[in-house]
């Protein structure tokens, strides 16, 4: 009995290494792409889908179009993870969050740096705009601006991913906090960030919490209330309008970028938007539909 | 004399009677204040749920919840329907149970009547620490090592409905184990005895008549199990695949009830985090139903 016992033991054992050592070998990188996309009210997809048109307007109703076959990941790093162990995967994760441990497709030809989105060429970003009438003579506006033009409001912009503004100052706090009203709305990407930059200006001036109104709808219906005086400052995640520049004074809070990912095995050297949509919405569904080797893996 | 020993006695008697009384009544006091604790603890869940959970229902539609197969929430005209979550929940629950339930039975069966004393001692601690796990770690395992496992020796992603139902089983592997065991070990030794004196092989004596003598706790376990999977979210969340599709193999992605909640309901507002609260309601109706099935089933077998 004790020796069949033992046997079996010995047989399990031999089977657990057996199958560890098939888990272990070298893999092949295969031809379906393994697409891999983020949770929906993730900040990181309303981006990369807005940029690279897999959100379309049909019947001028947004639609997120990515394919319901793509493999949902709730965080960077599971993205990250699951794109390092898989050769055939591809993602997109915000640039600040980038590990030397997979790759960045370079967009449209052009490497994803940080250099390359304050230079323009990296097109796989967008800006964080505030703006605001020259002539509002909000006070707790005033002071506000002072401090999302800070060193603190870098440290806390970067703390979350972005790309901080290139030049600030220290901040020093007023004398005595004002008290008037501030209405802050508009774009719901840029809301998480200044929700974070509200806080800490709050503790770091003294302005009670309730003065500072702080909402969110879209960019578009935030710059229109910055220039009726709805509010007093209006949130985008895009480029002002001509009109929208003209009638507001706009601030770059940050920049948001996008690197797409892919294993470094992956001998793709650049991908274009279209090649990105394609993929993501599910047309694309090999990597030599978008005119990858995969014998030329690494 | 007689008499007043006798009034004596009786108020001596009355005395110490109200003392215990009043600790009696104390302790009865302690007793309902923490069952009605309880009661109010699930009455107050269930009245959020479903207080959030209706409306939004009514909103979208009872069938185009249920049946709907679109789950698209940031669209302009957002769709949701649960029926590929639900559909993966039961895919997931299954596979779990087929590979846990066989695996988790035979081990308590090897542990009350054919582990050797020594080894005994290394397995049961072994069973405790497994459920003591955080349910996080196990998704992590399964996220760095099943899932690779899993595309080289079948294809795909590697995240599916086998790679969620491997690591749901591993973690239902300790309650089925410790239930069932002390649900054989509870069996009267005369049982097997007399089946031994029958006749009977050590197998055919546990297998027949111990094992059938122990069904409700068996049943029971799995139960436990069951329950245990179907509201798995962490683990589930990191292995699953999360797409909201109707698998066509179990190497397809799917998306659970839980890891649809737990993915978008820190972004979610109005009708979306009613959507996801209705999914929770619908999750704990199926919960209800099984309970009440097994409950049934139990009754009957009796």
């Amino acid at each position: 009995m004790k020796k069949l016992l033992l046997a079996i033991l010995t047989v399990a054992l031999a089977c657990g290494i057996g199958f560890a050592a098939v888990g272990c070998s070298e893999e092949a990188m295969s031809d379906t792409i393994s697409v891999i996309t983020r949770e929906d009210g993730s900040g990181t997809r309303g981006a990369f889908v807005e940029l690279t048109g897999v959100q379309a307007e049909v019947d001028g109703e947004k639609v997120d179009r990515t394919t319901t076959s793509a493999e949902v990941a709730n965080s960077t790093s599971v993205v990250i993870q699951k794109v390092k162990d898989n050769k055939s995967a591809i993602g997109y994760v915000s640039l600040g969050s980038l590990t030397d441990d997979i790759k960045a497709v370079p967009y449209e030809g052009v490497q994803a740096s940080v250099e390359n989105i304050k230079n323009g060429t990296y097109k796989l970003s967008r800006p964080f705009n505030v703006a605001y009438k020259a002539d509002n003579d909000n006070a707790t506006l005033a002071d506000f601006l002072k401090y999302i033009k800070s060193d603190e409001a870098k440290t806390i912009i970067e703390s979350e991913g972005y790309i901080g503004p290139e030049s600030t100052q220290a901040y020093t706090k007023p004398e005595t906090a004002p008290t008037e009203e501030l209405v802050i709305n508009g774009s719901s990407s840029v809301h998480p960030l200044m929700e974070k930059l509200v806080a800490a200006y709050c503790t770091a001036s003294g302005v009670a919490a309730s003065k500072i109104k702080l909402g969110y709808n879209d960019s578009t219906s935030g710059m229109n209330g910055a220039m009726n005086g709805t509010y007093d400052l209006g949130m985008a995640s895009r480029e002002l309008k001509a009109a929208e520049a003209e009638a507001l004074t706009g601030y770059v809070l940050a920049t948001d970028g996008i690197a797409v990912v892919v294993n470094k095995s992956n001998p793709v050297e650049s991908l274009t938007k279209d090649q990105i949509s394609k993929i993501y919405i599910g047309e694309a569904k090999k990597w030599s539909d978008v005119g990858v080797d995969v014998n030329e893996a690494k | 004399m007689t008499e007043t020993t006798i009034t004596q006695n009786g108020e001596a008697v009355i005395r110490r009677n109200k003392k215990t009384d009043l600790k009696e009544l104390l302790m009865k006091i302690v007793f309902i204040i923490a069952a009605v604790c309880f009661i109010a603890a699930v009455l107050i869940i269930c009245l959020f749920i479903f207080m959030q959970a209706v409306p939004a229902i009514a909103e979208i539609g009872f069938f185009k919840f249920l049946f709907g197969t679109e789950w698209k929430p940031s669209d302009t005209n957002p769709k949701f329907g649960i029926a590929t979550m639900i559909v993966g929940s039961c895919y997931v629950t299954a596979g779990a149970l087929v590979l846990g339930v066989p695996v988790g039975f035979l081990t308590a069966v090897f542990m009350a009547r054919y582990c050797p004393k020594p080894l005994y001692r290394v397995m049961k601690p072994v069973t405790n620490i497994l459920a003591g796990i955080p349910s996080i770690v196990y998704g992590y395992f399964g996220l760095t090592v099943i899932v690779p496992l899993v595309r080289r020796t079948f294809g795909g992603s590697g995240s599916s409905i086998l790679t969620a139902s491997i690591i749901l089983a591993i973690m239902i592997l300790p309650t089925i184990i410790s239930v069932s065991e002390n649900a054989i070990r509870a069996v009267p030794k005369s049982y097997y005895e007399g089946a031994v004196a029958l006749g009977a092989t050590k197998e055919r004596a546990i297998f027949c008549t111990e094992v059938p003598a122990a069904k409700s706790g068996i049943v029971t376990s799995i139960i436990l199990g069951l329950g245990r999977v179907i509201g798995e979210t962490m683990a589930v969340v990191m292995i699953a695949g999360n797409q909201p599709q109707f698998p066509s193999s179990i190497t397809d992605g799917v998306r659970t009830m839980t890891a649809n909640i737990v993915l978008e309901l820190g972004y979610a507002t109005d009708l979306h985090r009613g959507a996801l609260i209705a999914t929770a309601a619908v999750l704990f109706v199926f919960i209800l139903l099984i309970t009440m099935l097994i409950a049934l089933v139990r009754r009957k077998a009796k």
